[in-house]
């Protein structure tokens, strides 16, 4: 990279070049990239021949400047000094400015002469200009505002030492009067009321207005009693102080990270190579480029990705695991109390660290990488009060997210790695203590309906297929029924009907699921009244719902239609409230009947309004394990087609807990999971998509 | 709707601002109610019998209706004494309460800064958070056992059940912060504009304009989480090991899952008590909880 | 309070242009300034920006002098009136009005005061109490003024707050708020789309259309003496007439040669450079003079009457279907398909170079 001869502010404001050195070589440079062949020797010559950095006239009248610059600031103190034996003030903030303002006189003073010489001095001109001029005129204000504050304050203390009786009465009397009032309003309500004149809703607003009233005013007047008076306007003068100092001082750095923006910089670098040397420590670019507070931060990731991830991959201060080792090994070699689980989830959680760690590390590279590159155009890096301001504004939202992205990664994504992970392992029975990876073994097992685990897969997927659809459907045609027919502008008792069909949406589940599960047991009242309908008394011919795959079957169905229409009943009966009476009337004037409206206005727009809810509804019971598990434990069993694990009326969802949880095919169990979660997000997914469109043209 | 009296003076008038019934109406109309009462007969009845059974003391392990039956309190005097009831009612309250205000702690910043801030990943990470989370729990459980070991290592006294806190509030997040976010997102940012010319500074504006504004939706959520460690029997029969620190709905399956200690009457009472407050709760919200679950998908 | 605005720009973070740019502005102390322009034109920005809610990319902001480019809203000692008035919903008016005293820790007894006392003036004290969602519209409208009232401010900026009011009550309001802005003695700077509110409230007027200044100065000036083609088309209802037409023998003739007019001295000065070139002429509907004279009169047939009480528009065309609005007395008599002279009041003509559309006399 060759030296441009211009510098660019932050603003995008070009500026000559000061350094009378590199403005000789950019412009060498420059004519060199336009030249032709026949100048082209010539200039390099040229190029060759300028004076060294130690040696050019310009450089020489650097050095000698930041060595008078040297020599001035060590004055500082002897500066100080004097200028603390002319200060009389007390108060910390006019101490301190008008300190401030001493020396940023005879600094910009100073600086004036060398303002030709280099950008930063004429910034450093520029800037103590500004404080000189900004400090004294702050010093005045706060000034003025602390007399204020004395007087306010001998005022209270002589009101302190007074006799506040004469006030005390008047207050008292006022609120006497004033209390009066309102309980003369609020009668003046009341009577109005039973006479019938205004409602009883009115009646309580205006009785909550006046006493609203009331109270302000007693209030306003309690606090405007000389003492109390005095009181208040001392805390408010104090609060404004507090304010003041903080909005000056704001003020005046926003106007010096304004000059920082428009003052350009020029350095002696083409290329950013600190960022790549510091690549792995985060926070020493930041503080070789001069920004301190922000490197203390990144110093901290630094320690984070020295002391705590890369350490626990690499294996110490793991519970029982082996870091990232271990996720490979899973504890092949390790002793009996070495459970490959445990290698692998620590491993995982080494995974999560290093790629915290990653992002910390790129996060500074990138900063420190385009703050190099930006200084090299000639723009003035970022202090501390321009870092912070930003990040105070727009930092928020990754501060705000911060303990509930912790939260997900660890609750949520965590676990599912672990279970796309075992998928790929052997962990039966047999291998309870200690698997090892197998690759695509389980998802085979599964796909070609072999094994103890994957044998029945496909049955089971056609059953859980069926149920979904049946069972959802059923409750949904149940709801919309129910919600039509409440919905008749004739039928009475609406508020009983609604509250009746809420409640199985309200008992708890399980608790519902539970019961009938008892109610249909073989001795349970319903098998026995089901089978004194058809007239079985012999109890060898009893007929045994949970004994019969049918029968278990049709039960659940129906048993979900019980429980899911209460919701969809819910939802409906929300948005047929919201359909505007308007296009019944209309549809009324066009001829249509009663049964012609609801077939061709209120089902279109109920499908149209719920249609992605339904699709929650589809997933739910997709997934719906506690009916299916609490209801008869997914039998009955039928060994010779389902195997030894699962029923007859078992669901995926259900399955895999069985083989997860009680029977220790946690590969299989995973695998399946895996299948089936690809699954249904997909699904999910384009409800979520049509949701939106959906939304985006409805009525 | 109402119809006014008829006195001698109007008789003859027809006074309904409706038009009069025809035949065929009337017929549709019966044939209405008498499905809409089945139906109600249908949801009753064995509600019902979960009331009536646990009153009745005439049964001992095994529910049957029809016999005799014996008004008794028996079967409630057995769940306050001999079982961990008591224990389970503490736990699912402590557990319920932590959840919705944990819950409402993180999600009330993350719906805000969603809705008013423009950064990098918004849609996506939400969405795909929300996708993820439909990949059923317990396939992951044993990942929970040893994250909640070494986090006990770590922090000694971090319970099974503080983890399970962490499990229901971390399993809301997304959603929440997705309802949340819908909410805010139609609280005009003119109003953030009126309170930063009044003086708020961000974190004012957050707490005294929008929260504020936001509480109705902010109470829906809290009650969600509140309610769902009620309804949820999976995950602490799996993560906890003792009894004692059940919550609900996991104890009292204890009472009818082993052939040889069956306590189906003791059941129905626990599921009563359980119940009644949240059907209350329920009944009195309905309305609040239908929109909060809808406004998700309606917001889109 | 002296607003000043030099050299103000604004660029949008991921665009590519400039939405505003090159505005030059000074308002004095206690003016009534008014930023008109269509839609989009970028007047709610620079009200925004004046404000603090958006940023400045280029150009100052001073506020007697001050440079204010960096300064906090809530420092800035100015109040605004949003459109959609922007009142906190959970508050009931008072508090809605003490809220910005509240926050700057004023005393109560002063809070109360000034409460009551803007709450007097805009007679809204009966709803105090009361929450934004129960009273009207018209009422808001003043909740959000006393807002603004009682914070006395140094500049006051109104963000199109009539837009939401019915007619009548509008026109009651335009008088309300410059008596308002009377009587609180501060500057007012009020951005709207409708130019008879801009006609009729503003001491100056800054008229914006695709980010850029077309016209400030005096109402007046902006009537008798349009800058260019879009003010001229902007401003007056209703719209100015303009004919296409060249300069020939220095002579107005339009395209189509049925408009043939001789500019008084003082324009044909003026449109003397213009020989041969494109020009536009533009004449407002009552500058004509009914009747048939020597020259500069027009042929034309009435299309449409739009009677108006004390005055009528009459839409008429030309043979060929170019159209004209003209504007007569209420009393005289006018009837549809009719054909009438008029001719053109030669001091009211506006002449626009072609091209530029940049004004010429």
């Amino acid at each position: 990279m060759k030296y441009k001869t211009t510098v660019l502010d932050d603003i995008g404001n070009q500026h000559p070049r000061k350094n009378l050195r590199l403005k000789e070589l950019s412009a060498l440079q420059e004519k060199l990239k336009w030249s032709d062949k026949t100048e082209r020797a010539g200039i390099q010559t040229e190029i060759k021949a300028l004076p060294r950095k130690t040696d050019h006239p310009y450089e020489k009248e650097l050095r000698a400047a930041r060595e008078q610059e040297k020599l001035f600031l060590r004055g500082a103190k002897e500066r100080r000094k004097k200028f603390l034996s002319q200060i009389k003030d007390t108060d910390r903030h006019l101490f301190n400015w008008q300190l401030e303002a001493a020396e940023s006189a005879e600094r910009y003073r100073f600086y004036e002469k060398y303002v030709d010489l280099s950008y930063d001095f004429e910034f450093e001109y520029k800037k103590h200009l500004e404080i000189a001029k900004q400090l004294p005129e702050a010093v005045i204000e706060r000034r003025a505002l602390l007399n204020e504050l004395a007087e306010a304050e001998t005022e209270l203390q002589s009101l302190k030492g007074q006799d506040h009786s004469a006030a005390k009465a008047e207050y008292a009397e006022f609120r006497q009067r004033r209390k009066e009032e309102r309980a003369a309003e609020k009668a003046e309500l009341r009577e109005s009321r039973r006479q019938g004149i205004i409602s009883a809703k009115a009646l309580i607003n205006e009785s909550k207005m006046a006493d609203l009233s009331a109270k302000e005013d007693i209030n306003s007047k309690k606090r405007s009693r000389p003492l109390p008076f005095a009181k208040d306007r001392v805390k408010n003068l104090k609060h404004r102080l507090k304010i003041e100092a903080k909005k000056k001082i704001k003020l005046l750095n926003s106007d010096i990270s304004d000059l920082r923006r428009r003052t350009p910089i020029e350095v002696n670098k083409r290329i950013p190579w600190l960022s790549w040397l510091t690549i792995l420590i985060p926070g020493l670019g930041q503080l070789s480029l001069g920004q301190r507070a922000k490197s203390a931060f990144f110093f901290i990731g630094t320690l984070y990705i020295y002391l705590i991830a890369i350490p626990y991959a690499l294996g110490s201060g793991n519970y029982r695991g082996d870091g990232i080792a271990g996720l490979i090994s899973l504890a092949r070699d390790g002793g009996r109390l070495d459970r490959s689980i445990i290698f692998m989830i620590e491993g995982v959680i080494a995974v999560i660290f290093l790629i915290l760690a990653l992002i910390i590390f790129i996060i500074s590279f990138r900063d420190v990488h385009t703050n190099e590159k930006k200084q090299i155009k000639g723009v003035r890096l970022h202090n501390w009060f321009e870092t912070r301001t930003t990040l105070q504004r727009d930092g928020f939202p990754y501060i705000a997210s911060t303990p509930a992205a912790l939260l997900t990664i660890f609750i949520v994504l965590l676990p599912i790695a672990v279970t796309a992970l075992i998928s790929f392992t052997n962990y039966d029975p047999t291998h309870q203590s200690k698997f090892v990876w197998q690759g695509l073994a389980n998802y085979k097992q599964i796909i070609a309906g072999q094994g103890i685990a994957g044998g029945p897969f496909w049955l089971i997927t056609g059953w859980t297929i069926i149920w979904t659809l049946l069972a959802t459907s059923f409750a949904i045609f149940i709801g919309f029924t129910l919600a039509l027919l409440v919905n008749q502008d004739r039928i009475r008792g609406k508020r009983f009907f609604r509250t009746t069909y809420l409640l199985p949406w309200a008992v708890p589940a399980f608790i519902t699921i539970m019961f009938f599960s008892i109610l249909f047991s073989p001795s349970g009242p319903l098998t026995l009244a089901l089978n004194s309908l058809l007239g079985n008394t012999d109890p060898s011919e009893m007929l045994n719902i949970k004994y019969t795959t049918w029968g278990t079957r049709i039960v659940l169905i129906l048993l979900q239609g019980w429980l899911g229409s209460s919701y969809i009943f819910l939802l409906c009966t929300g948005i047929l409230q919201g359909i505007p009476g308007d296009l019944y009337e209309a549809a009324e004037i066009d001829g249509a009947t009663g049964f012609q409206q609801t077939r061709h206005i209120t089902i279109p727009l109920l499908l149209y309004q719920t249609a992605p809810l339904m699709i929650g509804q589809y997933t739910f019971n997709f997934n719906n394990f506690s009916i299916i598990y609490l209801f008869n434990d997914g039998g009955p069993f039928a060994p010779s087609r389902y195997g030894n694990v699962a029923g007859t009326t078992d669901i995926l969802i259900s399955y895999i807990y069985k083989l997860t949880m009680q029977n220790q095919y946690q590969g299989i169990g995973s695998a399946i999971t895996v299948v089936v979660s690809l699954f249904i997000i997909f699904v999910t997914w384009i409800g979520f998509s049509r949701t939106k469109s959906f939304r985006e043209e409805s009525l | 709707m109402t119809k006014k009296k008829k006195t001698k003076k109007t008789e003859g008038l027809y006074l309904s601002d409706r038009q009069p019934l025809t035949t065929a109406k009337v017929i549709s109309l019966g044939i209405s109610y008498i499905l809409l009462i089945f139906w109600a007969f249908v949801i009753i009845w064995p509600l019902a019998q979960i009331v009536i059974t646990s009153f009745n003391g005439n049964l001992t392990s095994y529910i049957s209706l029809g016999g005799e039956y014996e008004f008794s309190l028996k079967h409630f005097q057995y769940l306050f004494n001999e079982t961990y009831f008591w224990n389970w009612v503490v736990n699912t309250i402590g557990i319920a309460v932590a959840t919705a205000l944990l819950t409402l702690l993180i999600v009330s910043f993350t719906g805000y800064a969603y809705s008013r801030y423009r950064f990098k990943g918004r849609k996506a990470s939400l969405m795909a958070i929300m996708l993820l989370q439909t990949v059923p729990t317990f396939a992951g459980i044993t990942a929970f056992y040893t994250l909640h070991s070494i986090v006990n290592s770590a922090i000694p006294g971090f319970s099974r059940q503080m983890f399970l806190v962490l499990i229901y509030a971390g399993g809301g997040i997304a959603s929440n912060t997705f309802i949340l976010k819908g909410y805010i997102d139609g609280v005009s940012t003119e109003l953030d504009d009126a309170a930063r010319i009044d003086g708020c500074g961000s974190l004012q504006v957050y707490r005294l304009i929008i929260m504020p504004i936001a509480r109705p939706m902010l109470a829906i959520i809290a009650l969600w989480s509140f309610i769902g460690p009620f309804l949820d029997y999976l995950m602490p029969a799996i993560l906890l090991n003792d009894p004692r620190s059940y919550t609900l709905a996991t104890g009292l399956h204890t009472l009818i899952n082993d052939q040889y200690n069956m306590h189906q009457p003791v059941f129905a009472a626990g599921g009563l008590l359980t119940a009644i407050p949240i059907v209350i709760l329920f009944i009195a919200l309905q309305k609040e909880l239908v929109s909060g679950l809808s406004s998700g998908a309606v917001k889109g | 309070m002296k607003v000043e605005l030099v050299n103000i720009g604004k660029k949008y973070e991921g665009r590519e242009n400039f939405t505003i740019r090159n505005i030059d502005l000074v308002i004095d102390s206690n003016q009534f300034c008014v930023i008109l322009g269509p839609s989009g034109c970028g007047k709610s920005t620079l009200l925004r920006m004046i404000a603090g809610l958006n940023s400045i990319t280029e150009g100052d902001l001073l506020f007697n002098g001050k440079r204010m480019n960096r300064v906090e809203p809530k420092d800035r000692d100015i109040a605004m009136v949003f459109q959609s008035y922007a009142l906190y919903p959970h508050m009931t008016v008072y508090e809605n009005m003490a809220f910005s005293l509240k926050m700057a820790n004023e005393r109560k007894a002063v809070i109360h005061e000034s409460v009551l006392a803007a709450a007097e003036t805009l007679q809204i004290s009966e709803y105090l109490y009361s929450r934004p969602s129960e009273i009207s519209g018209g009422q808001r409208q003043r909740v959000a003024l006393g807002r603004a009232m009682v914070r006395n401010p140094a500049v006051f900026l109104m963000d199109e707050p009539l837009s939401n009011l019915d007619a009548k009550l509008r026109e009651h309001m335009r008088v309300e708020l410059v008596r308002l802005h009377k009587a609180l003695n501060t500057t007012s700077v009020y951005v709207t789309h409708d130019q008879t509110e801009a006609m009729t409230m503003a001491d100056i007027i800054v008229l914006l259309d695709e980010g850029k200044v077309q016209q400030q100065g005096a109402p007046s000036e902006f009537y008798n003496k349009p800058a260019n083609l879009f003010v001229a088309g902007f401003i007056g209802s209703p719209t100015m007439n303009v004919f296409h037409g060249s300069i020939q023998e220095g002579l107005f003739r339009s395209e189509n040669g049925l408009v043939v007019v001789e500019p008084n001295a003082e324009d044909a000065r003026a449109l003397q450079p213009y020989e041969g070139e494109k020009v536009c002429m533009g004449i407002r509907s009552e500058r004509f003079h009914a009747g048939k004279v020597e020259k500069n009169s027009i042929e034309v047939k009435i299309d449409v009457i739009e009677m108006l009480g004390k005055e009528q528009l009459l839409y008429c065309k030309f043979p060929d279907g170019e159209e004209v609005v003209i504007s007569e007395p209420g009393h005289y008599e006018y009837g549809m398909d009719e054909d009438h002279h008029f001719n053109f009041d030669l001091d009211g003509l506006h002449f626009f170079d072609a091209e530029t559309t940049e004004r010429i006399n």
